[in-house]
């Protein structure tokens, strides 16, 4: 006689409370594969846990935002923003979709040039450069983007010793009518900070002023804060204009496009709020087309969009090692990845889902990592179905900061798996060892 | 192990704690071991039932029964004394 299947005895508390009036699916949403790979034969071969990445999603993100721009706007350019996730495998990806490389240290510098990216096509960023790096950039050609007067003076005073001519832009920082405003970086448009330092550029021999750069923020979600600041970029580069009889070459709204993620504390998840390519592509488009600048003087856009291209295509497989009940009763579940591998755990509301379809009946549960700290929480309210230990679990939406700001912490660091357009997987990161961390320490003989 | 007075099951799964005012939902296989709690029947007659009818190893069901158990007491439905006596 065959047996019924078992399912496990489930008590649930009834709570009052005003229902949903957006009447989200309570489906519980499963994904069993990763582009037609099944995600057990992954794990079989690669381990727990292990980042997947497919070429596929990142390929065709790439592809829906350059339709967006290139349909609204005549000149466009990417730059790849090397510290959203900065492996090998997935730069040269984006670098071959046609996207320059944006970096904002000497490392990710010299690691675009380690690709073969041209030093021409570098926009360099961020506040830390030395004097090293700035010559490094002056070889190269590179666009150094300027973060504060004492950039600007170091880097007249290396330009004067090398005897060469060095391609900048400056960084802004502006009101784009979200809060807080992004103020520690760059010069300030609205006191006239960036026009002056604007106007000690150009009466500088050695530097070649070509772009105005500006990055708002990180995961904004109004389309209509890059419409202020382009509109404000444009105001400069009509006074650049009109002062020195001047075009500049581009115009720089960074990054900071949201990706589909679900911010803490959101009411509504991320794939309902969060603006397309689209609409961020019509208000920066608009902004620029409707200014002052005439038509045939039109900048080139640059955008360092990175979160928003590649955080869909990064998956994380983990096991569930434990359920628990905690004092209170309620669920707790342990796997094997931990918040030292998803930092972005610490502002989104991850979406975790099982590979096949369980039980209906969902429980109010909590999500824990394997580290032995208190704060190793991947969710701390999720609805989940009940799972046997050993179950595989899938972590969705991880491509963007996790390889790059991951810990190795208590535990080795997972395998990196890329799936190609072939369905093939490769692995683009080796899983640590402890070779792997020894070899870097030194023990004094006693 | 024994369900408290208060305790009111009806047969799709519905339990209601006329003392606290809790209200509860239970699967249906949650209901079967309610019932069987109910009925005062023992640990090892209901795993041996469970074993029998469902496709289930021992030790699996040993740890959910006891976790179902916990939960029970937790919100007051039943009475225990020592956790591990169910007879």
């Amino acid at each position: 006689m065959t047996k019924i299947t078992y399912e496990k005895p489930v008590i649930s508390k009834i709570t009052a409370g005003i229902p949903s009036k957006f009447g989200l699916p309570t489906r519980q949403k499963f994904i069993p594969d990763i582009d037609g790979i099944p995600v057990e034969m992954i794990m079989e071969e690669y381990g727990s846990p292990v980042f997947v990445l497919s070429e596929k999603t990142m390929r065709n993100t790439f592809a829906q935002a350059k339709q967006a721009f290139e349909t609204r706007y005549p000149k466009v350019q990417f730059a790849w923003s090397y510290k959203t996730n900065y492996l090998d495998a997935v730069c040269s990806i984006f670098h071959d979709q046609g996207a320059w490389a944006e970096v904002v240290s000497a490392f990710e510098f010299q690691k675009a040039l380690s690709l073969g990216v041209n030093g021409s096509n570098i926009l360099f960023n961020g506040p830390e450069k030395s004097e090293e790096d700035l010559k490094l950039a002056i070889e190269h050609n590179a666009c150094i983007h300027i973060d504060h007067f004492d950039e600007l003076y170091l880097l007249i005073k290396v330009t004067r010793e090398l005897d060469k001519k060095a391609r900048v832009a400056i960084r802004i920082n502006l009101d784009a009518g979200i809060y807080p405003i992004w103020d520690r970086f760059g010069f300030n448009y609205e006191n006239g900070e960036a026009w002056n330092a604007i106007n000690r550029i150009m009466l500088a021999e050695k530097l070649d002023l070509i772009g105005l750069h500006t990055h708002i923020g990180t995961y904004i979600m109004s389309a209509n804060a890059y419409a202020v600041a382009a509109s404000k970029l444009a105001n400069l580069y009509m006074a650049t204009h009109r002062k020195f009889d001047y075009w500049l070459k581009y115009i720089d709204l960074g990054g900071g496009f949201a990706s589909k993620n679900t911010l803490k504390g959101a009411y509504m998840p991320g794939t309902e709020t969060c603006p397309s390519f689209d609409e961020y592509a019509e208000a920066i488009s608009n902004a620029l087309i409707s200014s002052e600048i005439p038509h045939e003087n039109l900048p080139v856009l640059f955008l360092e969009t990175g979160r928003a291209l590649i955080d869909d295509a990064g998956y994380l497989l983990t096991t569930v090692l434990a359920n628990k009940r905690s004092t209170t009763g309620r669920r707790t579940m342990v796997i094997d990845a931990g918040v030292n591998l998803l930092f972005t755990s610490f502002w989104y509301n991850l979406g975790v889902y099982p590979t096949r379809q369980l039980s209906s009946h969902l429980e109010e549960s909590t999500i824990y990592g394997p580290l032995c700290m208190n704060i190793d929480v991947i969710r701390d309210a999720i609805n989940f179905p009940q799972v046997k230990t050993g179950e595989k679990l899938v972590i969705e939406r991880v491509g963007a900061y996790n390889m790059t700001q991951w810990m190795q912490f208590i535990t080795f660091r997972p395998n990196v798996v890329m799936i190609d357009l072939e369905r093939k997987m490769h692995i683009v990161r080796k899983k640590e060892n402890l070779d792997t961390l020894t070899s870097l320490e030194q023990n004094p003989k006693r | 192990m024994k369900i408290t007075e208060d305790i009111k099951i009806s047969d799709n799964g519905f339990v209601f704690n006329s003392r606290t005012g809790d209200s509860f939902n239970l699967n249906p296989f949650a209901l079967e071991l309610m019932k069987n709690i109910e009925a005062e029947k023992s640990f090892d007659q209901i795993k041996a039932e469970v074993m029998e009818k469902y496709d289930i190893d021992d030790l699996s069901f040993e740890k959910d029964f006891y976790e179902f158990c916990a939960l029970l007491k937790h919100h007051q439905i039943v009475l225990q004394d020592n956790p591990l006596d169910f007879k």
